[in-house]
């Protein structure tokens, strides 16, 4: 088996990582800054910038965080500019987090003006209690308010981040949020349960035993979840992941081809992740996929801006995988869309003929009830669905 | 030297009394070690009978003690292990003396230990020197202890001596009680040699090195002795003393001890007690001579199916050094391939599992102890079961029989109620009770053995504070109404969980065993059923509920490598479990059971 046939690189994350405050769920890294530590931030990315190699402009970018949307008028100004200097862009899809307290018609005008064309905004909830339980800074007012600004200034795809099995959240308060939601219209949800991170302090609390899981409960919660956004025309192309099919008029995604099974307004950039595409990542703590490596800048904004000020790449540590092994981690992950793995594109993406190389582990999927097999793709049912990280492992290790 | 000027003496004592102290100043007061050689604990050689404080194995000394006489006398201390597990080994080394030093920690009192131990040089008819030890100690009480000695005992007050082994107190007094009180080696009346085997080591170079007490005759390099047990004749290659090094004599006259090496390579081949003769006289045996059978049996099974291999050279190096150690290769469903595993007691099983995790590293699980069953079937044949998984089928038993200990308990006064509970929950009968002093109590009671295998020990000390003691000897067997308590997952039996238990707690057991079993088996995609059953009939049943989803919420870029790793890991931990049917069983779950 041959390697995998490596093209030239499509997509770029860039990690901001500023907060106004740690939310107490999350794991990323950030941390609090002073506006002189962001200028040397925005200095170091933009020179990061110019050594990356890529198709230029690129298809997707991402930027995410932290909260991207910290950054003032003038930085975003600098970084934008020098990415179109680069020809980064125009991009196909180019998305930034947002949080709903820092997204002003400025800034939001200056994002759209300058290529920005999707936004993903952290609303993880609409009911007050939880808000503050998750240490979110901004109120249910805010997201409304943000919502009106980015439709003003033009935003046409626009993703809600929403949490359920929050501790405390009851199904009625997860049907009350659900239903505000889906009335905003948005074109695009990531819907997650809550996850218990290491070095989180919600995991501590769990730790504690001041919160505890119930699964009965956050299963009746991701039913209810899929079956209020289906009916409003979404349709679940990830796990947590819910798109709409049909596209607003004058969006410049209908630039981009279609992906077979997955719907239009679908997540380009997530879906390059799971479909094993390569990737470079920017700024402290960001990842990349170039070239079969997985690598990571250092997670600490002062280190990783000495290094860039000394021309140095400021990648903290790679790994490199034998094919096989690399071809298993793209096929376990690419099980989480419920299109799963067309072989044509496997072979492609990894030179692996998914079917002869893990063989076992499918028909082991099918004879569980957990895997679907056609002609010509493999993909996890919606019962597989939800032991997809056991159906991965089938697929991992030697 | 001749036999006149010889002693030969052991020291008994409860763990902690200062045995090992006193014999330390012992060697130090005799000039046999210098005071800069003094090293804490010298007799003790292994580092976990240190951490323990007791010594498992005997080793001989031999001093040379200038009495006030004016004239030079050969001390032998022959020291011995100091628990109950090694009763027999215990009773050789003893029967290789005329004389026992007693020691008693003055602030302590007598303790159960003591007890058993001064039965045991009792019954050997050996000179008992009390020694009433640490009297230095600010609650040290002498008049009280000596009391004791008298009312538990039945040892005259009035020949105690007081001493404190720490601060050097007392020890020449010792020193010149055991010239005076304790008699010097007779001859046995038989011709030619008779020495006894009372101990033997393994070493790389010499093979088995035997520890000998002269009774009669002399040991001499080059001569063709007897094994008289064994029935092996050899050729005596070394003979020498211990000092506490080994030294090389020229020969081991009657009433001496030290050792002998003759070419021998199989610890086996030595049997404790046995008695060696030149082949050319008719001696007879010593007196004593018992093989030795182990009394509690316990599977033990690598962790990684890979170190079998492992497991078994660090058996037989175990053995090595401790014949009393037996083992055999056996199968468990659950388990693999591992060896049953026979041991003196409990003490003798814990040391040696110790041993394998830390002198050998080994990662192993020890399986629920058993003792020895006598099964009469209904064929009129009698059985002798340790394995659960041996005990035949309920209709083709006609009774079976359960080996019982007397045990001796002390503790305070106020914990007396509490005590009896506990020698009641454990199916025990309390044969007597006798107040010590004014605040303690001796309980003796009849108790099944199985019944105080795992925790008895434990719990007398939980309930008594840590004031309590306990020891045990053998008290043949008894009839019971014993019964095999399966527990089945998934409707299948696991052998590793089967125990044989009294039908009265088989209920109780049952349902302690399957809800642990429900915490330490991790949720499935299936529902899990976990059953304890008596012969067939269930009589406890808890379920592990199946898992509803097995997914990481959100997942991009950033995550996968990790997530990968974790995944991969997790698959890891699915290998290491045991599967029956559809059901994994993590090894952790084997582990902790046999603690409930």
């Amino acid at each position: 088996m041959s390697d995998a046939i490596i093209g030239p690189v499509v997509s770029l994350y860039v990690h901001v990582p500023f907060c106004a405050r740690k939310c107490s769920y999350c794991a990323f890294y950030s941390e609090p800054s002073t506006g002189e530590e962001i200028n040397r931030y925005v200095a170091a990315l933009t020179r990061e910038m110019e050594w990356i190699q890529c198709q230029r402009p690129l298809q997707t970018i991402f930027f995410g965080g932290g909260t991207p949307s910290i950054l003032n008028l003038r930085q975003w100004e600098e970084i934008l500019t020098t990415m179109h200097r680069l020809k980064l862009l125009p991009a196909a899809e180019f998305t930034v987090e947002c949080n709903p307290a820092t997204v002003s018609l400025d800034k939001a005008r200056l994002l759209h003006d300058l290529g920005v064309n999707r936004i993903s905004m952290g609303v993880q909830s609409l009911d007050e209690a939880l808000l503050d339980r998750l240490g979110r800074v901004h109120s249910r007012e805010m997201v409304f308010k943000s919502w009106d600004i980015l439709r003003k200034a033009g935003f046409q795809n626009l993703n809600l981040d929403l949490m359920f099995a929050i501790p405390g959240q009851t199904m009625t308060v997860w049907e009350s949020t659900l239903a505000e939601a889906l009335a905003m219209g948005s074109e695009h949800m990531s819907t997650y349960e809550v996850i218990y991170e290491d070095d989180t302090p919600l995991y501590a609390q769990l730790q504690a035993g001041e919160v505890a899981e119930d699964e009965d409960l956050s299963c009746a919660m991701f039913e209810k979840l899929v079956e209020r956004t289906v009916s409003c025309g979404f349709e679940q192309y990830e796990i947590a992941n819910f798109a709409r099919s049909s596209i607003p008029a004058g969006l410049t995604a209908t630039t981009i081809p279609p992906i077979p099974d997955v719907p239009r307004l679908a997540c380009r950039h997530n879906v390059n992740y799971w479909r094993g595409g390569q990737f470079h990542g920017l700024g402290p703590g960001a990842t990349a996929y170039v070239a079969g490596v997985r690598s990571r800048n250092w997670a600490n904004t002062q280190l990783y801006c000495e290094q860039i000020e000394k021309g140095c790449r400021a990648v903290e540590s790679s790994e490199c995988l034998p094919p096989r092994r690399r071809a298993g981690e793209t096929a376990a992950f690419g099980l989480r869309m419920p299109a799963g793995w067309p072989f044509a594109t496997f072979l492609e993406v990894t030179g692996y003929d998914l079917q002869k190389e893990w063989g076992d582990a499918i028909q082991e999927l099918v004879a569980q009830g957990w895997g679907e097999l056609s002609k010509d793709s493999f993909r996890l049912t919606s019962e597989g669905l939800r032991f997809a990280d056991s159906a991965a492992q089938l697929f991992l290790g030697d | 030297m001749d036999a006149a000027h010889i002693r030969n003496f052991s020291i008994i004592a409860h763990i902690d009394h200062g045995k090992t102290t006193l014999s330390d100043r012992l060697l130090h007061m005799t000039g046999t070690i210098a005071t800069r050689e003094m090293e804490e604990q010298l007799l003790d050689s292994m580092d976990l009978e240190r951490e323990r404080g007791i010594t498992i194995k005997a080793h001989p000394v031999t001093m040379l003690y200038k009495a006030k006489n004016g004239e030079t006398y050969e001390l032998n201390l022959i020291d011995t292990p100091g628990h109950v597990d090694f009763a027999y080994e215990v009773s050789r080394s003893l029967s290789a003396c005329e004389g026992a030093l007693l020691i008693i920690d003055a602030a302590q009192g007598v303790e159960a230990q003591t007890v058993a131990n001064v039965h045991l040089a009792m019954k050997q008819n050996l000179t008992v020197i009390p020694v009433i030890n640490k009297i230095d100690l600010p609650h040290a009480n002498v008049p009280q202890t000596r009391q004791q000695l008298e009312d538990i005992l039945a040892i005259p007050a009035e020949s105690a001596i007081e001493a404190s082994a720490k601060e050097g107190i007392g020890i020449e007094e010792i020193l010149e009680a055991i010239v005076e009180r304790i008699p010097h080696p007779k001859p046995t009346g038989e011709v030619g040699l008779q020495a006894l085997v009372f101990d033997s080591y393994f070493d790389t170079y010499k093979g088995v090195v035997s520890h000998v007490r002269v009774f009669n005759g002399e040991l001499k390099p080059g001569m063709l002795v007897k094994l008289l047990h064994s029935g092996k004749t050899v050729e005596v290659k070394e003979v020498g003393s211990f000092n506490p090094k080994p030294y090389l004599r020229d020969r081991l006259q009657l009433g001496e001890t030290g050792y002998i090496t003759a070419n021998i390579k199989s610890p086996q081949e030595v049997k404790m007690g046995d008695t060696i003769t030149d082949v050319r006289s008719t001696a007879g045996p010593l007196p004593g001579f018992k093989e030795i059978h182990p009394m509690v049996f316990s599977g033990i099974y690598p962790i990684n199916t890979s170190d079998y291999e492992h497991l078994k050279a660090n058996l037989g190096k175990l053995q090595l050094n401790d014949s009393a150690f037996v083992y055999q290769a056996e199968t468990s469903v659950a388990l693999g391939f591992g060896f049953r595993c026979g041991f003196l007691g409990l003490l003798h099983l814990e040391i040696v599992q110790e041993r394998l995790r830390r002198e050998y590293g080994m990662d192993i699980i020890a399986t629920y102890p058993s003792v020895i069953y006598k099964v009469l079937m209904t064929d009129g044949t009698l059985k002798q079961v340790d394995n659960p998984a041996f005990l035949p089928e309920p209709t083709y038993i006609e009774s079976i029989e359960e080996p019982m200990v007397k045990t001796f308990v002390i503790c305070p006064n106020e914990y007396i109620g509490d005590m009896m509970a506990l020698i009641s929950e454990k199916r025990g009968a309390i044969d007597h009770t006798e107040t010590l002093d004014a605040r303690r109590v001796m309980l003796t009671s009849l108790l099944p053995l199985n019944e105080i295998l795992i925790d008895f020990h434990d719990r007398i000390k939980s309930i008594t504070r840590g004031y309590g003691s306990m020891d045990y000897e053998h008290a043949g067997y008894r009839q019971s109404d014993m019964v095999k308590l399966d527990m089945l997952v998934n409707a299948e039996a696991v052998d590793a969980f089967s125990c044989i238990v009294h039908r009265d707690k088989a209920e109780s057991r049952g349902r302690a065993l399957a809800a642990k079993l429900k915490e330490v088996i991790p949720r499935q995609q299936y529902v899990v059923a976990i059953q304890a059953a008596i012969g067939g009939k269930v009589v406890a049943r808890e379920t592990v509920g199946a898992l509803r989803k097995d997914v990481t919420a959100k997942c991009y870029g950033g995550d996968i490598s990790r997530k990968r790793k974790l995944l991969e890991k997790q698959k890891e931990g699915k290998k290491r479990m045991k599967s029956f049917g559809s059901v994994n069983i993590p090894q952790e779950a084997f582990i902790e059971v046999l603690k409930a």
